[in-house]
C-alpha cells in the first residue's frame, strides 16, 4: 500500500469530475451556467483529507461550504442537486454513522446523487478494513452494503480514476456512492 | 394572542413573487392547500433538514429568493445550520422560524426549553444579516415586503399557534424524490429536443 495520495493529483482529478459535469448538464439544459467556478466541496473536516481541504482554501475554482455536520451535508447536497451544481461531500467514517437518517431520507428516499468521499481513520495499512481492530474502520463498509451503497476504496495515486466512476455512478443510479479514503493525502 | 400559522403563510404566499419555498412539518400541509403549484420542496422524513436544503437551493440559484418555512422543534435537530447559514452566506435565503414551543406534529411535547429558547439572538450570535422577532400579524405583514428584499441571510422568528393540520393528519403528499424531480425540472429548462431530466 502506498504511503499518501498527492492532494494535488486529488484536486485535479475533481476539477475534471466537475468540469464533465457541467458539459452534460449544459448539453441538456438551455439556462446558462449561475456560476463561473467548477462545483461545490461540501465538508465536516476530515483528518485523512486535510491537506486537500488545506489546499482547497486556495482553490478558487471550487467552493467549499464547511458544514456543522453531516446532516447538513447531505442536504445542502440535495438542495445544490436542485438547481443543477455538481458537488462532492469530503466527510469521515464517524460523520457517516452520524448522519445515517439524512444517508436514508435524502440521499435514497430522495433520490438525490450523493457522491461521498469518506476518511478512514485509524484503517490500518496491513488489515482489511473489515478486519480492523477500530470499529469505526471496521463497521464502515458493511453499512454502506446494508443500505446498498456502493462503494470502493481509495487506497493509492492509481485509484484516483474511482473519483469520476463512482461521481458518474451516483448520477445513473440516482442516489449515494463512496469512495473511502484509507490513506492520508499528501 | 398568537399569530395563526395559516394566516402568516397567507400572507407569505401573496407576497414571495418567484421564491421557491421549503416548507417543514407543521407548514407543509397548510402549504400545499395554500400554494398548491407553488415551486417548493418540503422536508418530511428527515426532520431538521429545511434549513440546509434551503441553503443548498439558494447557493445554486443565486436569482431566486429561497425562503425556509422552518419550525422550532426542527430547528434544534440541525442547529449548527445557522452557523454554516451565517458562513456561506447567501443573499438571497430567508428563513422563517414558526416558534410554538411544541413538537406538534408528534403530539404535542415540549421542545427543551420551550417557548424561552431565544432563536432570534441565536441567529444573530451566528452572524445572519438581519434578524427579527413578531408576534403580531399586523406587523408581520406590514414588515414582510422588506424581509423579503433585505441581503440574506435573513432570520425571522415568528411566535405563533399550533397548526390545524400536521404531517400525521395529512397524509398525502407528492413523495420527496417526486418534489426534488419537480423542482429541478422547473428550475432547469432543457433544450428543445433534449431529455427530460438534467444530470449535473
Amino acid at each position: 500500500m502506498p504511503e499518501s495520495i498527492p492532494a494535488s493529483l486529488v484536486i485535479e482529478t475533481l476539477k475534471d469530475t466537475f468540469r464533465e459535469a457541467r458539459a452534460a448538464l449544459a448539453a441538456e439544459v438551455a439556462e446558462p451556467a449561475m456560476h463561473t467556478h467548477l462545483g461545490w466541496i461540501l465538508s465536516v473536516p476530515d483528518t485523512h483529507q486535510k491537506t486537500v481541504l488545506a489546499a482547497l482554501d486556495k482553490e478558487e475554482s471550487i467552493r467549499v461550504v464547511t458544514c456543522a455536520t453531516e446532516d447538513e451535508a447531505v442536504c445542502i447536497a440535495a438542495g445544490l442537486h436542485v438547481g443543477g451544481e455538481p458537488v462532492v461531500l469530503m466527510i469521515q467514517h464517524a460523520g457517516l454513522y452520524a448522519s445515517v437518517n439524512t444517508l436514508r431520507g435524502v440521499a435514497m428516499d430522495g433520490r438525490v446523487p450523493v457522491f461521498y468521499m469518506i476518511g478512514l481513520l485509524n484503517r490500518e495499512k496491513d488489515k482489511d478494513p473489515r478486519e480492523s481492530r477500530h470499529s469505526m474502520v471496521r463497521y464502515c463498509e458493511p453499512l454502506l452494503d446494508t443500505f446498498g451503497v456502493p462503494h470502493a476504496r481509495l487506497e493509492g495515486p492509481n485509484d484516483v480514476h474511482l473519483i469520476p466512476e463512482y461521481y458518474r455512478l451516483s448520477r445513473a443510479r440516482r442516489g449515494p456512492t463512496a469512495v473511502l479514503v484509507g490513506l492520508e493525502t499528501s | 394572542m398568537l399569530m395563526k400559522p395559516e394566516d402568516v403563510l397567507h400572507a407569505i404566499a401573496e407576497r414571495r413573487g418567484e421564491g421557491i419555498v421549503v416548507p417543514t412539518m407543521t407548514t407543509a400541509p397548510a402549504w400545499r392547500r395554500i400554494a398548491p403549484d407553488d415551486l417548493s420542496v418540503t422536508c418530511v422524513g428527515f426532520m431538521g433538514g429545511a434549513s440546509s436544503l434551503g441553503l443548498g437551493i439558494a447557493l445554486a440559484r443565486p436569482d431566486r429568493r429561497v425562503l425556509v418555512l422552518d419550525g422550532d422543534g426542527s430547528l434544534l435537530m440541525q442547529l449548527g445550520s445557522l452557523a454554516t447559514i451565517a458562513g456561506a452566506a447567501p443573499r438571497n435565503l430567508v428563513h422563517f422560524l414558526f416558534k410554538n414551543g411544541v413538537y406538534h406534529t408528534s403530539g404535542a411535547q415540549g421542545i427543551p426549553g420551550g417557548l424561552s429558547v431565544d432563536f432570534a439572538t441565536m441567529a444573530r450570535g451566528a452572524g445572519y444579516r438581519l434578524t427579527a422577532v413578531i408576534d403580531d400579524l399586523a406587523d408581520f405583514t406590514r414588515r414582510l415586503p422588506d424581509l423579503l428584499r433585505a441581503e440574506g441571510p435573513v432570520f425571522v422568528e415568528l411566535h405563533t399557534g399550533l397548526a390545524e393540520q400536521t404531517p400525521m393528519t395529512v397524509r398525502e403528499r407528492t413523495p420527496f424524490h417526486q418534489q426534488l424531480h419537480d423542482a429541478r425540472a422547473k428550475l432547469l429548462r432543457p433544450h428543445p429536443g433534449a431529455g427530460a431530466t438534467a444530470h449535473a
